[in-house]
């Protein structure tokens, strides 16, 4: 079914499509849109090291003294840990990191997929297609 | 939203491995040499070994670029794999699916249309035999098996007798049923029955019944390994179904506690869109 719909999508869409099909959970599509984008700077404050998907809070301050903390859902435990990411490597030691995600397709306000990290330092986690 | 966050059989799996390990049986890994199977005393080959599957995805291949890691979505940039990433790459696989009596075949459109909603495994449970896949780790001595899973749901554990019993009786039947070994040669052949019903065989529906039967063969080349299974359950299947065999290969990130599964999405979905899953 993914697969067929693969041939009439974007490579990058089908990425999502098929690294949700192996992570062997819920289809990506059925619960974030890929066509809202959004791109948030803050702080990585806690990581849900939890299955079937990791969850990253991400405190995002709006420079007038009040912050929003999003929850970004990611990929599973193991398959974080095969790649040789842990949580503290994604906590980045409380840096300001900007976050690429797709937001969540039920209007659920500061919820989304997570698809790519960037350190301050120049070092990135790339963790799902567009 | 219920949640069923899979903890006890956490603790019973991964205080059982030292166990195997404190009775006899070897420790580290069975790196082979030279492309030669290691053997056991009884001249068997030894499967020992932590095997990486690619958590089932044999196209998503990580990559690293100095301190960067990149999972998906990597683009055409060359880089090195991080230590312990899955060796191989290539088209996603195409879904090969059991073939279903006419009478069920209604049956299973239904439940995969109603997947998010009716799926166990979505729910945490134990994703069940042939739908966990090779094992993740294989612990080996004369007489007896055991795999270690390292899934989603949970670390799993089946512990595979072969030394030539029959399968016990009055067993509770259970998510991954009760297995016993033989050897075939160089390979080893494990037949599992005692199945409850509470598993799919895939994620699109394909359910069983109690009287559900696999049979799986593990061989070793060297550093790889290779799983087939076939599934037997002639009240529903129109006839046997040979999965498309598996590989692993071995690496030296070991398998670890899984943390709970504690299913959060559920509620955030806003239809019914599920996907083919390759395991």
């Amino acid at each position: 079914m993914a697969y067929k719909t693969c041939a009439r999508v974007s490579l990058a869409g089908c990425l999502i499509v098929a690294l949700s099909q192996a992570s062997a959970h819920h289809s990506v599509a059925g619960q974030f849109d890929r066509t809202k984008r959004v791109s948030l700077t803050g702080v990585i404050t806690k990581v849900d090291w939890i299955n079937p998907h990791t969850y990253l809070h991400l405190t995002v301050s709006d420079g007038s003294g009040s912050a929003t903390t999003w929850q970004l859902e990611s990929l599973p435990t193991a398959m974080l840990r095969k790649a040789g990411i842990t949580s503290e490597m994604l906590m980045g030691d409380g840096a300001t990191v900007t976050v690429d995600a797709i937001r969540a397709r039920d209007g659920t306000e500061n919820l989304g997929w997570l698809l790519r990290i960037d350190y301050p330092d120049g070092h990135y986690y790339q963790l799902a297609g567009e | 939203m219920k949640r069923f966050p899979i903890t006890r059989g956490s603790i019973v799996a991964w205080t059982l491995a030292p166990c195997l390990f404190a009775a006899g049986l070897p420790v580290g890994l069975a790196q082979s040499s030279a492309g030669e199977v290691p053997r056991l005393a009884d001249g068997h080959p030894d499967l020992s070994g932590t095997w990486d599957n690619g958590s089932g995805i044999e196209f998503v291949r990580p990559r690293q670029e100095g301190a960067s890691i990149c999972i998906s979505g990597c683009g055409p940039a060359a880089g090195a794999p991080p230590a312990g990433a899955p060796r191989r790459a290539g088209p996603p696989p195409v879904p090969d699916r059991p073939k279903y009596r006419e009478e069920f075949q209604a049956r299973v459109a239904a439940l995969d249309a109603s997947q998010v909603r009716d799926d166990p495994v979505l729910r945490c449970f134990p994703p069940g035999v042939p739908r966990i896949g090779p094992p993740d780790k294989i612990v080996q001595r004369v007489g007896e098996v055991a795999f270690l899973y390292d899934d989603v749901s949970g670390n799993f554990f089946r512990v595979v007798p072969t030394d030539g019993r029959a399968h016990a009786e009055n067993v509770e039947p259970g998510f991954l049923g009760h297995a016993v070994g033989r050897w075939e040669e160089d390979t080893l052949v494990v037949e599992a029955i005692n199945f409850n019903g509470d598993t799919w065989l895939t994620d699109d529906g394909s359910f069983h019944t109690e009287n559900l039967r696999v049979v799986e063969r593990l061989s070793r080349d060297a550093d790889t390994l290779t799983w087939h299974a076939t599934v037997y359950d002639p009240d529903v299947l129109a006839e046997p179904w040979a999965l498309r065999p598996r590989t692993a290969v071995l690496t030296d990130v070991e398998v670890a506690e899984a943390p709970p599964c504690i299913e959060r999405d559920i509620d955030h979905m806003v239809d019914d869109s599920s996907h083919d899953n390759p395991r």
